[in-house]
């Protein structure tokens, strides 16, 4: 017996809701896999295909009003949301408690900085801002859009994972915080032997489990496939920023020349510190990139 | 007029029934459904046009939240759970339905038909 053809669900209602462009992609998977169930559900008893479809387009009478609806809740709740960015309808617990400490953390980094004293202090309170910073996020999920809750929020989880991890591994592997860094990225031969290598073997695989956990979240969050791929490379995008940006503009505005002189020494940096840890960050990514044929676009 | 008294109910209970049964556990929109219909011997139905602009009306208010995750069978399914001000909901609506049957009942005696 061959075979039957599944409806494309999705499709179907986005014909359906074709009047409505302000149907979010995710209204339109989450009603194509109710339809679908219902169909399954009238397939199980006796129903035939036609039948089973009949069954399951019952559930709407009128689409242009239920597209309508849908767009009048949703448009709302946007709005909500962006009227969400000020202080005043923040949590009591992020006015009280992750913004004052993510401000003295942040005054006790910039002066320590500016005294240049206690470099892993330093660092650290800088971290600590970015952990407590994803701290008074969380405190506002219920007002996220599916952006910051798919893609900002796991990407800054991600990123802040994989500094916490090359702090520590500096704190354990070395007194002086900078020097692996530095001596990785300028002397690529290091990578070779001895502790720089260890150093960057033990990051590169902690970047496997950063990429899981963004692409984990940006799931949860739900985010679509290409979200996930971003959310979980997130840190790998911030460096290759950072080198293919920053340095760049260094160079034209501070006249800093180094980049310039060693165009090889910049590549290969660009290779180390993005590329290679964008194919780790991508490998612990990739068991959640799996997506149902109800969410693909 | 009557219409419009109708709807009212009837969203007025969909809320109740929805938070109700996610105070139990999260479930999607087909379970939440199936299972209303399931308790209710039928008497309670709701179709994909009448619960998914609930449940979105519902979170935009905050009560529940919906988030996607695999369901046993691995597809992805957006499951709706309580949150803290939805818990807090509850109870009250429960009393106000409580309340409206037994004034119901007092004017009408439809309790004991």
């Amino acid at each position: 017996m061959p075979e039957r053809m599944k409806p494309d669900w999705m499709q179907l209602v986005r014909e359906r809701l074709a009047a409505s462009r302000s149907c979010h992609q995710d209204v339109v998977a989450e009603l194509a896999a109710h339809l679908e169930e219902v169909y399954e559900d009238a397939r199980t008893g006796t129903s035939s295909d036609a039948e089973a479809m009949r069954i399951a387009f019952a559930q709407v009478d009128d689409w242009q009003a239920l597209a309508a609806e849908i767009a009048r809740t949703k448009s709302e709740e946007d709005s909500m949301n962006h009227q969400s960015m000020n202080f005043q309808s923040m949590s009591h617990r992020t006015k009280t408690v992750w913004l004052p400490a993510i401000a003295v953390l942040f005054g006790v980094g910039l002066l320590l900085l500016f005294v240049d004293r206690a470099a892993v202090l330093q660092r650290l309170s800088f971290i600590a801002c970015m952990a407590l910073l994803l701290c008074a996020v969380a405190s506002e999920a219920n007002r996220m859009n599916l952006r910051t809750s798919s893609l900002w929020l796991p990407g800054f989880v991600s990123l802040t994972a994989a500094s916490l991890l090359m702090f520590a591994e500096e704190i354990m592997l070395a007194r002086d915080p900078s020097f692996y860094f530095t001596d990785v990225s300028l002397r690529p031969g290091h990578l070779i032997s001895g502790l720089p290598r260890w150093f960057y073997i033990l990051w590169l695989l902690g970047q496997v489990l950063c990429g899981a956990l963004g692409a984990l979240l940006s799931r949860r969050g739900g985010g679509a496939r290409a979200t996930r791929v971003v959310a979980g490379a997130f840190p790998a995008l911030v460096m290759f920023l950072l080198c293919g940006l920053v340095i760049p503009v260094s160079a034209i505005f501070e006249h800093n020349t180094i980049a310039a002189s060693h165009p090889s020494r910049l590549a290969l940096g660009i290779v180390i510190w993005a590329a290679v840890p964008a194919v780790a960050l991508l490998l612990g990514a990739a068991p959640f990139l799996k997506e149902s044929t109800l969410r693909q676009a | 007029m009557t219409q419009r008294i109708r709807s009212q109910i009837t969203r007025g209970s969909g809320e109740l029934a929805i938070l109700s049964l996610l105070s139990e556990q999260p479930l999607y929109g087909f379970e939440i459904a199936k299972r209303i219909d399931e308790r209710t011997s039928g008497a309670m139905k709701f179709t994909l046009a009448s619960l998914y602009p609930l449940l979105y009306e519902m979170e935009k208010r905050g009560w529940v939240e919906g988030r996607w995750q695999a369901n046993h069978a691995g597809r992805d399914r957006r499951y709706y759970r309580l949150t803290p001000s939805g818990r807090k909901q509850l109870a009250p609506l429960k009393e106000e339905w409580r309340n409206f049957f037994q004034a119901l009942d007092a004017l009408t005696g439809v309790s004991h038909a």
